[in-house]
């Protein structure tokens, strides 16, 4: 039941997520598909507008995965119910691993949804639509991007108060935004064009080629994974 | 499990920076019996069950509860699928309903008995609909002890359990208490309210400053502690009634007030060598007892 207690806390903000990640899919449908007429007999045109259609809901995605990230027991201790989940028999680890694990399929679930949107609005229109390029983007998206809800679940386990770690959480990925555009030794961590994939797609075909940037989301993951056996660790040192 | 410790702490201490919360605390609660844990505000109630319970590590000392080191972590965790909890501020989820409530808790314990959670959903009139977060202080408590009593634990611990409930709730509280003891739970509570203590306790331990200042049965402190009110025919030293068991001495010219943790025929019997006018002997109730300990300290 641990899980559904993690649904009934993030369900809120997962399902106002859902609807501002929609919003570009929503405008595809509107807008996406109204190609002049020379254009029409190409499918590259609608492979471009589905991945601005994604650049949008991906932009919406990083915020959305630091939202679903935070919380858990040291805001559980600053609303005064910290107390009853921790003489749950329960372990620490196990607590922090269902809400993270709940988490991550929500994130996921928020990177597939425009896509699905999307597919649907292309199969109504009978308009192209690139099984690949969705993957990709997904893939692009929730693996490079893992590591902002990672980041979120750290903050929370560390931060106390109901909007401290919020504050901190989005002045991290801000900062962190700031010093990779203007310091030349920083740029490999801005993760924009990764969890976009502004920096890996082809802007003739807005398709991807073979070769992902495989690398670059292993580190990403293994940087999310690091961050979430963190806030495990520090978690089960914690006093409440 | 008769006789058997289910809570057993040495030297146990808890200081955060240079506050010492609690200190040496040498605690023994037996199987079977309704301990009462009386103290102050800010005594080291709460901050003592927040480390039975592994919420927070002691700085000294050890303990276990039910056989298992408070400090071991997956043995905390055992000991807390046989220990029923309600903590003093009656934790709840704000954002689940009252069947939501239930049915989570339910689902982390095997000795869960939906016929007694049935039972007491409607005796304590909990709508099941409603969210916990507009339910009123009281209803918050019931449901907390709804939660607690509808399990078959081996230990109860409760902290200000009567918090907030009406004269007519309380009465429930302390019947269900004892029912849980005699279907052979250990029952440990804290409380601001000696009475209640008084009325179900088998044994008290009294905590103040984080020292434990009192631990013995709620029979024998009857049957041992005496006020001696004397009236003698001239004023007496104190120090002449210092004898063994005598706990305080009060003088006010020839009235001397003498309280006594045992021992009482020795005291009556040097207020006969002094010729004593008058001497009443009389026993001594535990808000009394409490309040002269604590006081002491």
């Amino acid at each position: 039941m641990l899980w559904y207690k993690a649904w009934l806390e993030t369900r809120w903000r997962f399902l106002v997520c859902l609807a501002l990640i929609l919003l570009p899919a929503y405008e595809f449908f509107h807008l996406g598909t109204t190609l002049r007429s020379w254009e029409v007999d190409e499918p590259f045109p609608y492979f471009r507008r589905l991945f601005y259609s994604h650049a949008g809901s991906a932009t919406v995605w990083q915020f959305a995965a630091i939202f679903l990230g935070l919380g858990g027991l040291v805001r559980e201790r600053a609303t005064g119910s910290s107390s009853l989940t921790l003489t749950l028999p329960v372990s620490r680890g196990r607590l922090v691993g269902v809400r993270v694990g709940v988490g991550v399929v929500e994130a996921t679930a928020l990177a597939v949804a425009p896509w699905v949107a999307n597919l649907l609005t292309s199969a109504f229109r009978g308009t192209p639509f690139s099984a690949s390029q969705a993957a990709c983007c997904i893939l692009l998206l929730a693996g490079g991007g893992m590591v902002y809800f990672a980041m979120a679940v750290l903050v929370s386990s560390v931060v106390e108060g109901e909007y401290t770690a919020v504050a901190i959480a989005f002045g991290v990925v801000i900062l962190a935004y700031a010093l990779s555009r203007d310091v030349e030794w920083l740029k490999a961590l801005n993760l924009f064009p990764l969890v976009t994939g502004s920096g890996y797609v082809n802007k003739e075909t807005f398709l991807f080629p073979e070769a992902l940037p495989w690398s670059s989301i292993l580190a990403s993951l293994s940087v999310a994974g690091l961050m979430v056996f963190a806030s495990i660790a520090i978690i089960q040192r914690r006093e409440f | 499990m008769n006789g058997a410790r289910v809570i057993q702490t040495n030297a146990l201490s808890k200081s955060y920076g240079r506050v010492q919360a609690v200190r040496n605390l040498n605690l023994a609660v037996e199987a079977n019996r309704i301990t009462g844990f009386l103290g102050r505000n800010g005594a080291g109630k709460s901050t003592t069950i927040k480390m039975l319970l592994g919420l927070i590590r002691p700085t000294e000392g050890g303990g276990t509860v039910l056989g298992k080191q408070i400090t071991h972590r997956e043995g905390n965790r055992k000991t807390r699928q046989r220990v029923a909890y309600v903590a003093e501020d009656k934790p709840l989820y704000r954002y689940m309903t009252v069947e939501q409530m239930i049915r989570f808790t339910a689902s982390f314990y095997g000795d869960w008995r939906p016929e007694i959670s049935r039972k007491l959903l409607l005796e304590y009139e909990l709508p099941p609909d409603r969210k916990v977060k507009t339910l009123s202080k009281g209803m918050r408590t019931k449901l907390a002890l709804l939660l607690a009593f509808s399990r078959n634990p081996d230990l109860l611990i409760l902290d200000e359990p009567s918090e907030g409930l009406d004269p007519v709730m309380i009465e429930h509280l302390l019947q269900t208490m004892v029912a849980q003891a005699g279907q052979g739970a250990a029952v440990f509570f804290s409380s601001h309210q000696i009475a209640e203590v008084e009325r179900i306790a088998d044994q008290v331990c009294i905590l103040d400053r984080g020292c434990l200042l009192l631990d013995t049965s709620l029979d024998r402190l009857r049957e041992s502690y005496r006020r001696i009110d004397l009236v003698l025919p001239s004023e007496a030293a104190e120090h002449e009634f210092r004898i063994p068991g005598v706990e305080r001495i009060r003088t006010n010219g020839r009235q001397v007030s003498v309280f006594a943790s045992g021992n009482a025929e020795a005291v009556i019997e040097r207020a006969h060598d002094f010729h004593a006018i008058s001497v009443e002997v009389a026993p001594v109730g535990l808000r009394e007892i409490f309040l002269e300990t604590v006081k002491e300290n």
